[in-house]
């Protein structure tokens, strides 16, 4: 390189440099517009369609209305009358996705403490076998459950052939079934049921609590237990009092994602709870997109199961850093 | 009582044999250090004591007592563990305490006493500390009073001190000695470190591929070694290959004259520590001309690298010593005394 183009690279390179900044500028700007049309604006339409109004015999109109929060809250005849019907829904929302995340991680928790016990080799093929079970859609796992649990053909039918019925209602615990709601007169019954919606809902995720356990129990010193059970430790004992406090905040962590996620459950709240026992999902699905076609109000009701959801959250947060601090 | 008795203790895992049958004594209130390098069967051995793992075939005793089958949390020998251990969730006084709650003991004596074991270790003051403010002598320290808390029989230590830097190392080798000999408890360390077993240990057991190769008080362990890998093991020695001759060993031409006793034209090997061979300036008996290849002076002691005929060897001097002062190229001879010099059959492998 001669002197010259010496001196023509160096005037170049502030030239250079400053395209490669406004390249970098207009990549993040790209990205950053496409961050706003797919996760934002969405989310701002739910909140502002939230507040609209439905017409009755039509759609819905843009507005600036409490009246669908209001109705949520406390009905749509206050203050001559006070419904909870939504709360409940609400309610119920929680009290499912609240005990099927909890029986989830409590089942998930033993089997990945012996999954993290195997060989590599075969720790890996029961991580592939769980991580491709994620792949099946929540519909086609509701549909087998279904077919599992329907009276003509699934497990009713199973025990009615063997004799377990029979057998049931010989040592007295068929009317217990009956009691809770789990047996009709002839046979067991499963569905619907909240046996079968929490059975299901934990089943569909029993994988993730089993992949996001397993790292926490993965790295869980072996030591540790081992030298509680040379101070004197029984099994149960190192279990409460070494294993499960050294993986709290994955277990608490773990819980609060799967109930997040369960929140949301639709497909099988609606094929196995009963119709009283409905949740907000559903109620979402029926007022936007079902027979009631009022999206404002469906809009309002997303909005509160995001914003109890958050609240969860938190409290999960602030339960995590109480317990760290301890 | 008189301690702990192995008898026939072996451990397979799968088609690998980790602890051949062993049939060890440790004698009560002594330090036992398990010695061998990585991969030799001492962990397994201490595990097997511990009631961690369970023998594949023998018979493990304290005292009277055959605790072969008596479960871990039942024997509740104290021990220390390579990583320490310690439970991050509670406080060091917990962590101390930890046995001692778990016993059954009321919490605030348990506390109590936790706080008395940790003066023991000189942690007085860190009973509220979390594990993770603790540097790695102090996590020690805390590991060793939460061992003892439980006031064990047996105290074990698996590799305590690997963790640890040099110095901080042989100042604890110093101290736990100490604290054993205060408090009486039959010990078992599991170490690789020869130095450590040597400062340490009442009795070393070298170990091997799983076998036992040598029991004996530190002294006679580095002065009479059982057999080569000992004596390699063991400090520095310099060893030659030969045949046995009536009264001495040929080194190719060279004849070296020993005490030792072989069938004539037996395969063995030689071994003389370093500071046992010396430099010499007259020819004689077991005297070898050597060519000096460097010289090494550490301080306290000074080595000289020789070329001979025989092969390398390394003449070691302490500091203040009145030998040649050679320097590299010289040339000289080399003593190797007969009676410094041990001899072990040699097998093909």
């Amino acid at each position: 390189m001669t002197v010259a183009e010496d001196i023509d690279v160096a005037a170049d390179s502030p030239a250079k440099a400053t395209r490669g900044l406004t390249r970098k500028g207009a990549l993040y700007g790209v990205l950053s517009a496409l961050m706003v049309v797919f996760c934002v604006v969405p989310f701002i339409l739910v909140i502002v369609i939230s507040f609209g109004r439905k017409v009755e015999g039509a759609a819905w109109v843009w507005g600036f209305s409490f009246e669908n929060y209001q109705r949520f809250f406390v009905g749509t005849l206050w203050p001559d009358e006070v419904t909870f019907l939504y709360l409940q829904q609400l309610g119920y929302s929680f009290y499912f996705a609240i005990i099927a995340s909890v029986l989830a991680v409590l089942t998930a928790l033993p089997f990945t403490l012996l999954l993290t016990r195997l060989k590599r080799s075969t720790q890996a093929i029961w991580l592939v076998f769980i991580l491709s079970s994620l792949s099946m859609s929540e519909v086609f796992i509701v549909m087998g459950w279904d077919i599992l649990l329907s009276n003509n053909s699934g497990l009713p039918k199973l025990f009615q052939v063997t004799g377990t019925t029979q057998w049931l209602k010989d040592v007295g615990w068929f009317q217990s079934l009956r009691d809770i709601g789990l047996a009709n007169p002839r046979n067991v019954k499963f569905k619907p049921s909240e046996f079968a919606t929490i059975l299901t809902m934990s089943y569909l995720v029993w994988p993730y609590a089993v992949i996001l356990l397993y790292p926490a129990l993965s790295r869980l010193d072996p030591s540790l237990s081992e030298a509680a059970r040379t101070m004197g430790a029984s099994r149960w004992t190192v279990t409460r009092t070494v294993t499960l406090p050294s993986i709290r905040l994955p277990l608490m962590g773990t819980t609060l994602l799967l109930f997040v996620f369960l929140l949301g459950s639709y497909v099988t709240i609606s094929v196995f709870a009963t119709p009283d026992k409905q949740t907000t999902a559903v109620a979402i699905y029926s007022n936007i997109r079902g027979s009631n076609l009022n999206a404002p109000f469906g809009s309002a009701q997303a909005v509160i199961l995001l914003i109890s959801a958050s609240i969860c959250l938190y409290f999960g947060h602030l339960l995590n850093r109480k317990a760290e601090a301890r | 009582m008189s301690g702990l008795i192995l008898s026939g203790v072996s451990k397979t895992f799968g088609n690998t044999r980790a602890v051949e049958p062993t049939d060890l004594t440790f004698a009560k209130g002594q330090l036992t250090a398990l010695l061998g390098p990585s991969g030799c069967g001492k962990t397994t051995l201490l595990r097997m004591i511990a009631g961690l793992e369970n023998p594949t075939r023998g018979q493990i005793k304290l005292g009277d007592d055959d605790i072969t089958d008596l479960p871990a949390h039942k024997r509740k020998f104290g021990m220390v563990f390579q990583s320490f251990a310690l439970f991050p969730h509670y406080t060091v006084r917990e962590n101390v305490a930890y046995s001692l709650i778990i016993g059954g003991m009321p919490k605030p004596t348990a506390l109590e006493k936790a706080e008395s074991l940790l003066a023991t270790v000189q942690l007085n003051g860190f009973g509220d500390r979390r594990v993770g403010e603790l540097s790695g002598g102090q996590r020690q320290r805390v590991a060793i009073a939460r061992a003892l808390a439980q006031e064990p029989q047996v105290f074990l230590l698996d590799e305590p001190m690997s963790a640890l830097d040099a110095k901080l190392r042989e100042d604890m080798q110093v101290e736990l000695r100490l604290l054993q000999q205060r408090l009486g408890i039959t010990t078992i360390v599991v170490t690789h470190d020869q130095r450590e077993a040597m400062t340490m240990a009442d009795t070393i057991v070298v170990m091997s591929n799983g076998r036992v190769e040598q029991v004996a008080p530190p002294q006679e362990i580095y002065h009479r070694p059982t057999n080569a890998f000992v004596a390699d093991f063991i400090g520095k020695a310099n060893f030659f290959d030969g045949l046995y001759k009536s009264g001495g060993v040929m080194i190719g031409s060279q004849a070296l004259e020993t005490p030792a006793n072989f069938a004539p034209d037996s395969p063995v090997r030689l071994a003389i520590r370093p500071e046992s061979a010396c430099l010499a300036r007259e020819p004689g008996q077991n005297r070898i001309p050597a060519v000096v290849g460097f010289v090494r002076d550490l301080g306290p002691v000074r080595e000289y690298h020789l070329t001979t005929d025989i092969g390398p060897i390394i003449v070691e001097y302490a500091a203040g010593s009145d030998e040649q002062k050679l320097t590299a190229g010289d040339k000289t001879l080399v003593h190797l005394p007969a009676d410094a010099l041990r001899v072990y059959p040699r097998t093909a492998a």
